[in-house]
């Protein structure tokens, strides 16, 4: 279980600025499908009920009907929560330190990356088509000063806000790099003594 | 000799495809909870996620299982039966 208050390989004072995940527009399709995929099917057999009802009292196709309707919702159910669980588990976490980039693709694929800050050279807001200006979400891109990597925020809320907090906390990483007298060899950062 | 219109099979041997299909979606239940556990964020938002999640799944196997258990699973369905029932009794109410 992750704790803000305890990350992993957490540094001496380091402080979580932001937690951020996908916004609640994406949680919001998942709601519409399993609402759909569930209420649709209901709603026919509500309308034909005096086939379904027969179909559901006949001994052959009583039992193979119920079947297939049992393992259609139990499909759905699970597929919601997976669908749930790949949005729940996505996430970024910016500290005054680092980014901490968690993603979940599926249930059995899992990435987890991190990026000192000091090591970040631009940093990109995107708000892109009527539904993202609406509702104020999009995308920011981190990249990285030595090599080509981009951490991505997708569909973020406030991308803009979020972009100015990272170049904020960019700056203030590196000066107190530079203050301790440290360095930056690639994405790894030295620090003076 | 084997005559296709006497042939019959019970209906239960519908319950081993889903049986296979139960155990499956057990194990991807399992797995999910345990992802919610082991990664997710530390709080009461995720003592909620996993109870809604495990309350619904309970539910739904339970109820699945009630519904099934009423029905005469031992009937044996005879082809000539099947292609009977389709033309002349599934569609009466029409």
């Amino acid at each position: 279980m992750y704790d803000l208050k305890k990350l992993p390989n957490q540094r001496e004072n380091e402080k979580v600025i932001l937690f951020l995940r996908r916004q609640w527009f994406s949680i919001l399709i998942i709601i519409v499908a399993f609402v759909l995929l569930s209420g649709v099917p209901l709603l026919i057999a509500w309308y034909f009920w005096d086939i379904v009802n027969t179909w559901l009292f006949d001994t052959t196709f009583g039992p193979i009907i119920t079947i297939v309707g049992s393992m259609y919702f139990l499909l759905v159910w699970l597929s919601t929560f997976i669908e749930f669980t790949d949005y729940y588990l996505d996430t970024w976490i910016v500290t005054n330190e680092r980014i901490i980039n968690v993603e979940q693709e599926g249930l059995f694929h899992r990435t987890a990356s991190e990026l000192d800050l000091a090591a970040v050279q631009d940093t990109t807001a995107e708000i892109r088509g009527f539904m993202q200006t609406v509702f104020n979400y999009g995308n920011v891109f981190v990249q990285t000063a030595a090599e080509k990597e981009r951490f991505h925020f997708i569909n973020i809320n406030n991308p803009e806000h979020v972009k100015e907090i990272v170049t904020q906390l960019v700056e203030d990483d590196k000066k107190r790099l530079a203050s301790q007298g440290g360095a930056l060899i690639g994405k790894v950062k030295i620090l003076g003594k | 000799m084997f005559d296709l219109q006497t042939f019959s099979v019970p209906v239960s041997i519908f319950l081993i495809p889903y049986g296979l299909y139960m155990a499956v979606f057990i194990f991807y239940c399992f797995f999910n909870i345990y992802h919610l556990i082991r990664y997710g964020l530390y709080g009461f938002g995720l003592y909620i996620i996993i109870t809604i999640f495990a309350g619904g799944t309970i539910l739904l196997v339970s109820g699945s299982i009630f519904i099934l258990k009423e029905y005469d699973w031992s009937q044996p369905i005879f082809l000539n039966n099947i292609i009977e029932t389709y033309s002349k009794d599934l569609f009466k109410s029409w």
